[in-house]
């Protein structure tokens, strides 16, 4: 068996696909924390992936990484941004997607792709965090809840906040004076995953083209996906798996180079 | 002769690794110097009344001590430069030229009287408008104006002078389009860096000596054969001024060729037109008044969509580059039409704002290497 091996160092987590080099089916996948030493935390994940497949570092013939550590992640053949990617992989799970949304843990991105799948244009959040995942962990760490409960919590509010500040770091201090105001936490977490998604929807202008995929670590967040369809106004899938989807694109690359 | 060519660009890189040691060794010298912050500034002028003239780009890290005097969201041009002379590294400046391009530049020379009286500032008002006969008399009196001005710190500025210097510059253009229509024929004869290098290092150097080093390295180029590269994208890059090599340099090396610009850090500093008449101010103000308005003039019926297309179309761009800095107003505003008729004509565009005095960030990387894949696999699926 040859297998091909996608990277995706991204600022939260390492993700790693491995596929069939010949029939591209996809072997195995999984994802771990990131940390300082990003290529020694890639390649521990890595080879615990190929021995779960029951293969080796011998059987992999190419490896591309992508992701804002894909530089760091020496030992891949090559490496390829995670917006070409993102789009490789939903091409694959969903092949009639239109628009691609994905947010990771330090950047929100929105792809649109013409009907062969290729990106045909993209846009990047590049003011601040205000419109990524790291804001919902600050905000969690602010509100005493784990990630994966504050969908849960949004979804028990009856009145969502306004958060106004562009900045996590106002919105944080703005957080802290709805708290002193005693508005409710599942109103805040209501509101602050609003605001994620006004921010993403900016960037998509007037035109957004349908099927809409949410890819990226914070589509898992519960709730999100509904916040993001309120303010686009359009319905929005979530991708199959949406954390390995760059890892997956990057994989595929592999099978093609 | 390969060798040759990355000697000589090798020789502007180091000027413009330090970028004000010239201007410093000159002062020390003995030479006069006069700082300016816009390639509408009538350096021919300054030159005939002695000094020579330098530009002042955004080569301050650090921005604090002119952020007390400057509100944040003025263009980190403006706040870089004035820092610069707040720290004291313009010390060997006696005078600070300030022609009228946008409202920030034109701000920025009151700021600039009041905090850094070490140099004397000249605000020279350039016509908003430069389409008419009414902007030429208005113009050619602003610069008699100025000459006067020029003229009672040294000597009167004389018509030979004017001339001799009028003829020096022109020749430095022209060479500096030749250079330019060669790296367009093959962009891989000078790298994105070399290229901004050179054209930084004339904003750095005394123009007599860059000339003669911009023609050896004509001279140099076209007796060597480089061979072409197709397999890239070519890019053109448009925008205002870059104070560095490092994001022209990130966008090759993210992939691309970079076949021409638009920069006034680029091509539009060149892209003057000569018209040959005998007076000699008359011919510094129709001069500056013929170069293709950047987004802080206005020309009636002058179409700036229209105009980057043709330029990108010339350099047969595949795509183009974007690189505004941020909070440059005139340049957002221009923005739509320049994209809408790159869209229209199936070219892609990407923008990118950038602060002047920061280094090309990761991200920034990450969106020009997408942009570059994007253009290669426009056609691919899987």
């Amino acid at each position: 068996m040859t297998i091909c091996a996608g990277i995706d160092a991204g600022s939260r987590a390492i993700k790693v696909v491995l596929v069939d080099a010949g029939t591209g089916d996809i072997l195995g996948s999984g994802a771990q924390d990131q940390g300082v030493n990003q290529a020694m935390l890639a390649r521990d994940l890595l080879d615990r992936l190929l021995d779960e497949v029951g293969g080796n570092g011998k059987s992999v013939s190419r490896i591309v990484a992508t992701g804002y550590g894909r530089n760091l992640v020496r030992f891949a053949d090559s490496t390829v941004t995670e917006i070409t990617c993102h789009a490789r992989g939903v091409r694959r799970l969903v092949p009639d997607a239109a628009t691609i949304i994905e947010i990771g843990g330090q950047d929100s991105k929105l792809i649109r792709l013409n009907d062969k799948g290729a990106v045909r244009d993209f846009a990047m959040n590049d003011r601040c965090a205000a419109g990524t995942g790291r804001f919902l962990e600050v905000v969690a760490t602010r509100l005493e809840v784990e990630l994966d409960a504050l969908g849960q919590l949004a979804a028990q509010s009856t009145e969502p906040a306004a958060i106004s500040s562009m900045c996590v770091v106002f919105a944080e201090t703005e957080i802290v004076g709805l708290l002193a105001s005693g508005i409710a936490r599942e109103d805040i977490v209501s509101g602050v995953q609003a605001s994620i998604a006004k921010r993403v929807v900016a960037m998509a202008g007037r035109n957004v083209d349908e099927p809409v995929l949410f890819t990226g670590g914070v589509a898992m967040v519960p709730g999100m996906a509904a916040a993001l369809e309120a303010a686009l106004d359009h319905p929005v899938t979530i991708a199959p798996d949406p954390q390995i989807t760059g890892a997956l694109g990057a994989a595929i690359l592999a099978t093609q180079q | 002769m390969a060798s040759a060519i990355s000697d000589i660009v090798g020789r502007l890189e180091e000027t413009c690794r330090d970028p004000l040691a010239t201007a410093r060794a000159l002062a020390r010298d003995g030479r006069k110097v006069a700082a300016h912050m816009c390639t509408y500034t009538p350096e021919e002028l300054v030159l005939a009344a002695g000094y020579v003239p330098i530009r002042i780009l955004g080569w301050s890290a650090e921005t604090h001590r002119a952020d007390g005097l400057i509100q944040a969201y003025a263009c980190s041009l403006a706040r870089s430069a004035l820092d610069l002379a707040l720290s004291g590294q313009l010390d060997f400046a006696e005078l600070m030229l300030f022609p009228h391009t946008c409202d920030t530049i034109q701000n920025l020379t009151d700021i600039w009287q009041r905090n850094v009286p070490s140099m004397k500032t000249i605000a020279v008002s350039t016509p908003v408008s430069t389409g008419g006969e009414a902007e030429v008399v208005f113009y050619r009196a602003e610069l008699e104006r100025v000459r006067g001005i020029l003229g009672k710190l040294d000597a009167p500025v004389t018509d030979e002078a004017l001339k001799a210097c009028l003829a020096l510059y022109a020749a430095h253009r022209a060479a500096m389009r030749r250079l330019y229509g060669i790296r367009r024929a093959n962009p891989c004869a000078l790298s994105a860096r070399g290229m901004m290098s050179i054209v930084l290092s004339s904003f750095l150097m005394p123009k007599d000596d860059h000339l003669a080093v911009v023609e050896e390295l004509i001279a140099a180029l076209e007796a060597a054969e480089i061979p072409e590269n197709g397999s890239r994208p070519r890019l053109f890059v448009a925008g205002a001024a870059c104070s560095s090599e490092a994001y022209v340099a990130a966008v090759e090396e993210a992939g691309a060729w970079i076949a021409d610009d638009n920069l006034c850090t680029g091509a539009r500093a060149f892209a003057l037109q000569e018209t040959g008449c005998g007076d000699p101010i008359e011919e510094l103000a129709r001069t500056y008044l013929s170069r293709v308005p950047c987004p802080a003039k206005h020309r009636p019926g002058f179409d700036p969509g229209a105009a980057l297309l043709e330029d990108a179309q010339r350099a047969k761009a595949d795509g183009v580059v974007f690189l505004f800095t941020k909070f440059c107003d005139p340049w957002a505003f221009d923005y739509p039409r320049m994209r809408d008729a790159l869209e229209a004509a199936g070219i892609p565009s990407l923008l990118i704002e950038i602060e002047q005095h920061v280094p090309p960030s990761a991200q920034f990387e990450t969106r020009v290497a997408a942009f570059v894949e994007m253009i290669d696999t426009k056609e691919e699926s899987e």
